[in-house]
């Protein structure tokens, strides 16, 4: 049983024709279900797992990386398959599951390509994607293994998935995270960075004051980050052409 | 080179490391190590690099300055700005005009256990 859950952005009349021509597709593929539309003020944790105990064994977050996230958070049994349909302005997410935007996405959902990816968890808040830390004095603390400290300023970054870039392929079926630590070089040439990558499995940032970290798009407060993987958390829909 | 079987650590310019760095797959190190490095991959330390550990590793590539004893199952690459002071064990040396080593350096099938030892290199 599939349960769709609206991002409240799709409200606006410009996406009518196009969520009428998903609706249809998704009948005609015989995988329609209960559609939750979420709004400013309706906290979609409630909303979800009450769909979810009431049998839905799939939830489809219709709309963006963030749309994604409020249904992630809402999921946290590792039986229920969760999907991405991109409708609208996207961020990354679809690009690396490999779901097409708006009716294409349809075809994709309904050959139910699953596959278990690991799962971050940052001072017990998860992630899917990466977190972000800027330009203040930490020391990064891997067990009593080793401890890890930037001689000048830089900023860092936990990864569980994302493109290729720079720090290379960050897989998300691998069971851990990457720590990337970026620090600008001194150079005639802007912009030209040295960059570490540490994979690991549990780790602790201290820092020397409170920051804000970037988790997933959404701000968390905190002074030390607690992370570590969880392996095989999250059972998502791809695309054949997902980027891991 | 052999690739280890995990993923790659990167230890950048402008990065300390203090304490054991054990890792399953390559490591390149760019920046300080201080402790011990140990690898099923291979090894590979930058020009500007710094080493203060006792290292093990597969293969390695050295171009910066360790401070330690380096064990290496197959092939150690010493290049002309590599710094070595400490003992060497590995089954293939290549040094590098200009490269220095100050220590002991056992060679060929024996030299893990130490029984082929040769003189003090050091090479100008």
């Amino acid at each position: 049983m599939y349960c769709y859950v609206y991002d409240e952005a799709l409200q606006d009349r410009r996406f009518e024709r196009e969520l009428a021509q998903i609706e249809t597709r998704l009948t005609d593929l015989g995988i329609a279900g209960k559609i939750a539309r979420l709004a400013l003020f309706r906290e979609p944790i409630d909303l979800i797992r009450d769909e979810i105990r009431g049998g839905v064994t799939t939830v489809v977050a219709v709309g963006n990386d963030m749309t994604l996230r409020r249904v992630i958070d809402a999921v946290q049994d590792r039986k229920t398959v969760v999907a991405l349909l991109p409708v609208g302005p996207q961020g990354g997410m679809a690009e690396l599951l490999g779901m097409p935007t708006g009716v294409a996405a349809c075809d994709v959902l309904s050959a139910r390509n699953v596959e278990e990816l690991d799962v971050g968890e940052v001072n017990g808040k998860r992630f899917v994607q990466s977190v972000h830390i800027d330009g203040t004095d930490f020391s990064i603390h891997h067990g009593k293994q080793y401890v890890i400290t930037p001689l000048r300023k830089a900023s860092i970054e936990v990864r569980n998935f994302a493109a290729p870039d720079d720090a290379g392929m960050i897989s998300p079926v691998d069971g851990r995270l990457s720590l990337i630590i970026r620090l600008p070089k001194f150079s005639l040439f802007k912009g030209k960075t040295d960059v570490g990558v540490i994979p690991f499995q549990e780790m602790f940032i201290a820092c020397e004051k409170s920051i804000t970290a970037t988790v997933d798009g959404d701000q968390l407060q905190g002074k030390d980050f607690s992370f570590r993987v969880i392996p095989k958390a999250l059972r998502l829909v791809t695309g054949k052409s997902r980027k891991f | 080179m052999a690739k280890g079987t995990g993923p790659e650590t990167i230890i950048a310019h402008g990065v300390r490391l203090e304490g054991d760095l054990v890792a399953e797959g390559d490591i390149v190190i760019e920046g300080e190590v201080h402790g011990t490095v140990k690898t099923k991959g291979d090894l590979r330390i930058g020009d500007q690099a710094l080493v203060e550990a006792n290292i093990e590793a597969t293969n390695a590539v050295v171009s910066g300055e360790i401070r330690g004893n380096i064990v290496v199952h197959g092939k150690l690459e010493l290049f002309p700005s590599s710094k070595m002071t400490g003992d060497v064990m590995t089954e293939v040396l290549a040094i590098g005009p200009g490269a220095q080593v100050n220590g002991n350096v056992s060679m060929g099938a024996e030299a893990p256990k130490g029984k082929k030892r040769a003189e003090t290199v050091d090479v100008e």
